[in-house]
């Protein structure tokens, strides 16, 4: 056991990551402090911060940041060895020393040569007038605000090299106030604006402070602007969550000897962030056919692959009958909606159904999985197959049901009545995309944290020790039918909540809608995406969804939209072939497939355990 | 019964169709107590210890667990599930290890399933969930360092070397609070090193953790080192049973071994 491997120099993916986050900080940087934009046309200005000179200086400040980033990070593990090893600070250690450890004349000289410096450089990466860095222009920086970010940006690195190098740094001494909960979620909360303020890069005059205004219309006034109070509330929450963290050190020491090698938790808060601000702002400045192509495909695409992806990547069943919960949450909502030939007992809104789609769909899961999963693979895929079936088939039939093959009646709105909030929408009407987009997110956003987590805890354990070997998993105590059930209902009611929020969207439900082939796609979202991993699903429900649109306005003129099937069944193929475990495979799935690979174990999206002799 | 017996197996018997896998086997496995069951290869050893952790289901006979502490508890009839819950655990011939997740997380999976966390707690991260995760990676560090993998923690489990497969398994099983450990051939395919440290491990498991263990083995040196009583099948009969003394002398077990495989298998069993 003592045999230490040998040390090799190799960068794994955690150092590209590392090294990607801080290039594309730098890219960040470059826009956050280009030239200010107008609201009509957004994207022009972080376009146009691109193509400017100043942009290569923060690329050069991105990397020189990448490299000292991953070499840190290497001598921290002891990949690499290093007499310039610097123990590791947190930000909270350099700035108790930056309050603390610097006499008044330090501070006063330091900042006013990083007052000099910053109009310096703000003048000289603004946009171009005469009589450039004069004296005057120099002070007319002034009146910018982003002058007083570099400033604080310039002071506080031009004092971190000194601390760096001086031996009375005393390590992290904060006043007293700063350490309670209260102050550190506020600056938490202040940290959330100034990001909110850095990344609208479009506003006009946004480096001046009349930004900082109230009323005014909500594309110039800072203050009135929805997304500034989001990022705000976000800060303060990444508050609360650190301040209960520290709460419990003992957790936080485990967790971290068992991650020592993952990327910090910082990086992935960044991340989640760029994706979140993604969401949230691109969507608004697509063209007209990328926005249908969202809204009409990819959120529902989305919803059905992270359902299935319970399913099938996860609990490795395959379910191809899956469309029977989404017809059945959608009819659900018809139903309380008054939409169908029966009347309900008293009118729903959706927003009030969806609870009742959960129960329902997750009740013919449990009811549909009790019996079935206690087949295999194969046998399990054709009795879910029959169960999709029926379920059309009814709702094709069911004449005094569910209408029939004419289609349902009309559904209703999602609607609010409460004061201050009056919302009516049902996602078809010239203008309501885009609000019926954001409506999907509300949903999706808490979904997926809800399956992030779920993965990560015991059951998600326990589904990948059972899809990997359900004998070793019973003799650990793993009841296999319990978390197989347990999956099914899951995505079966998360199928089901799909079926409310796109039988609103469509307004009519036919039961085309839900014939088989809607399973089958959801099922290639899910293994063109990646089984097992939340992100690849949400990639392969993209890409396939553009995939669709565009198919359908670009290809031939013959195009018909049957055709697709042909179109996704040779996309699937070339999946198989080229990459069978997906473009963006979970870390264990892409193990899993390894392993097939060099013939340990099965890497069966069925899940079936290695039979025969218990050898 | 005054005996504080862990596993009282009587006249069981086990068919698959017209093949008798065991035939009419009694055994007494006391608390405590390191138990191996040897014979040579179709003895009908691993389908013993199949029907002990409920995977086969014998038609005669009868199994009981923990008597003189739980009351009635009959092993057959129950799921293999329900049977590890009770506080048996085992690992298997070829080793069954979760490839796909880490040393870590293989050895979490055995400490949560006895746990109370549910799908909703999972989701929501509920205060208990948070509690019961952190019990159980303190619980895994706990064993992968008694086991002494713990700079493995971050390793997948299929590029771990044999020996450490082997050890992981042990850490696994014992991570859902056994009393008895059931041990198909843990030294098979070892080398003599790794041989030595597996006799150690065992023995400490019996000493520090108090848990009973069964053990098949092929390696007499192993078997004879470790266990305290044995029991020789052949054939699925029990043909011999006693300490490692009594049994290298018994002519009985010398010719079940010469008369069915030759020499090289008597010379080993001496």
């Amino acid at each position: 056991m003592s045999v230490d491997e040998p040390r090799r120099t190799h960068f794994n993916k955690e150092d590209v990551r590392l090294a990607a986050t801080c290039v594309a900080s730098g890219l960040l940087l470059a826009v956050m402090t280009g030239p200010a934009g107008n609201p009509e046309s957004p994207l022009e200005a972080a376009r146009l911060s691109l193509f400017t000179g100043h942009v290569w200086g923060f690329l050069l400040f991105g990397i020189v940041v990448a490299v000292i980033s991953v070499f840190r990070r290497k001598v921290r593990n002891g990949e690499w060895q290093s007499s310039r090893a610097v123990p590791r600070r947190s930000m909270k250690a350099y700035f108790g020393d930056f309050l603390a450890s610097m006499s008044t004349s330090w501070w006063v000289a330091f900042f006013a040569l990083a007052v000099l410096l910053a109009l310096a450089i703000a003048d000289f990466t603004g946009p171009y007038v005469p009589g450039k860095l004069s004296f005057v222009q120099l002070f007319t920086q002034l009146h910018d605000t982003r002058t007083y970010g570099y400033i604080g940006f310039l002071w506080w690195i031009i004092n971190s090299i000194r601390l760096r190098r001086s031996v009375h740094a005393r390590h992290g001494v904060l006043p007293g106030f700063m350490k309670t909960p209260v102050f550190r979620i506020l600056a938490s909360a202040f940290g959330g604006f100034i990001f909110a303020f850095c990344a609208d890069p479009w506003l006009p005059e946004r480096f001046s402070f009349s930004y900082f205004k109230f009323g005014g219309g909500s594309t110039t006034a800072f203050l009135s602007h929805l997304p500034t109070w989001l990022w705000t509330a976000c800060g303060l929450l990444l508050g609360v969550r650190a301040v209960l963290g520290e709460r419990n050190k003992t957790v936080h020491a485990n967790r971290l000897r068992a991650r020592q090698f993952a990327v910090s938790s910082n990086t992935s808060i960044a991340l989640y962030g760029i994706g979140l601000f993604a969401a949230f702002e691109a969507p608004k400045f697509l063209s007209p056919f990328w926005q249908e192509a969202i809204f009409q495909q990819i959120g529902i695409f989305c919803f059905l692959a992270i359902g299935l992806n319970i399913v099938v990547g996860f609990a490795g069943l395959l379910d191809l009958g899956y469309v029977a919960f989404y017809a059945i949450g959608a009819y659900v909502n018809a139903y309380f909606s008054g939409a169908l030939p029966i009347q309900p007992p008293f009118i729903l809104n959706p927003f009030l159904s969806i609870p009742v789609a959960i129960l329902v769909a997750m009740t013919a899961g449990v009811l549909l999985g009790l019996p079935t999963l206690r087949l295999r693979g194969d046998y399990l895929a054709i009795v879910t197959l029959g169960f999709g079936e029926i379920v059309y088939v009814l709702a094709n039939n069911l004449q005094n049901l569910t209408g029939g093959a004419g289609g349902s009646g009309v559904i209703g709105n999602f609607s609010i009545n409460v004061p201050l909030v009056h919302l009516s929408l049902n996602g078809q009407a010239l203008g309501q995309d885009l609000d019926f987009y954001y409506l999907l997110l509300a949903f999706m956003i808490p979904i997926l944290i809800l399956f992030t987590s779920l993965n990560n805890s015991k059951v998600g354990r326990s589904w990948a020790a059972i899809r990997e070997d359900e004998v070793a998993a019973a003799s650990l105590g793993i009841n296999g039918l319990k978390y197989k059930v347990m999956a099914f209902a899951i995505g079966a009611s998360t199928s089901g909540v799909a079926g409310v929020l796109s039988s609103v969207k469509q307004g009519i439900l036919f039961p085309s809608n839900f014939a088989l082939q809607v399973s089958i796609t959801v099922l290639v979202l899910v293994i063109f995406g990646g089984m097992g991993s939340i992100t690849g699903v949400l990639i392969g429900s993209a890409v396939i969804g553009w995939l669709l649109q565009f198919l359908l306005f670009h290809s031939f003129i013959d195009y018909q939209d049957a055709d697709k099937y042909m179109y996704i069944g040779a996309l699937l193929i070339l999946t198989m072939i080229f990459r069978p475990q997906g473009i963006w495979p979970a870390k264990r799935r892409a193990r899993e497939f390894h392993d097939a690979e060099i013939g340990l174990g099965t890497a069966d999206a069925v899940g079936e355990p290695a039979e025969g002799p218990l050898a | 019964m005054s005996e504080d017996l862990i596993f009282d197996v009587k006249n069981v018997t086990l068919r698959f169709g017209g093949v008798t896998s065991l035939n009419d086997v009694t055994l007494e496995h006391r608390r405590g107590e390191i138990l191996a069951v040897i014979g040579p290869n179709g003895a009908g050893k691993t389908s013993l210890f199949n029907s002990l952790t409920g995977v086969y289901q014998p038609q005669k006979g009868t199994i009981d667990f923990n008597s003189a502490r739980n009351g009635s508890s009959a092993i057959i009839g129950k799921m293999p599930h329900s049977v590890a819950r009770l506080g048996i655990a085992r690992t298997f011939q070829a080793s069954r290890l979760f490839n796909a997740l880490t040393t870590f997380e293989n050895i979490k999976v055995g400490v949560e399933s006895g746990q109370k966390t549910g799908p909703i707690g999972a989701m929501l991260r509920l205060p208990r969930t948070r509690h019961e995760e952190n019990a159980s990676d303190e619980r895994a560090l706990e064993l992968l360092e008694f086991v002494g993998l713990e700079h493995r923690l971050n390793t997948m489990a299929d590029s771990l070397p044999y020996g450490d497969r082997r050890r992981l398994e042990i850490a696994r099983a014992l991570g859902t609070n056994p009393e008895v450990l059931l041990l198909d051939e843990p030294a098979a395919g070892t080398n003599p090193v790794e041989k030595q440290e597996l006799t150690n491990l065992i023995r400490k498991i019996g000493r520090d953790f108090g848990i009973s263990v069964l053990l098949i083995e092929h390696d007499m040196r192993l078997v004879m080192a470790l266990a305290e009583r044995l029991y020789v099948l052949n054939f699925g009969s029990v043909i011999a049973q006693g300490t490692p003394d009594e049994i290298r002398a018994n002519p009985t077990v010398i010719d079940a071994y010469l008369g069915s495989t030759g020499p090289d298998a008597a010379k080993e069993s001496h």
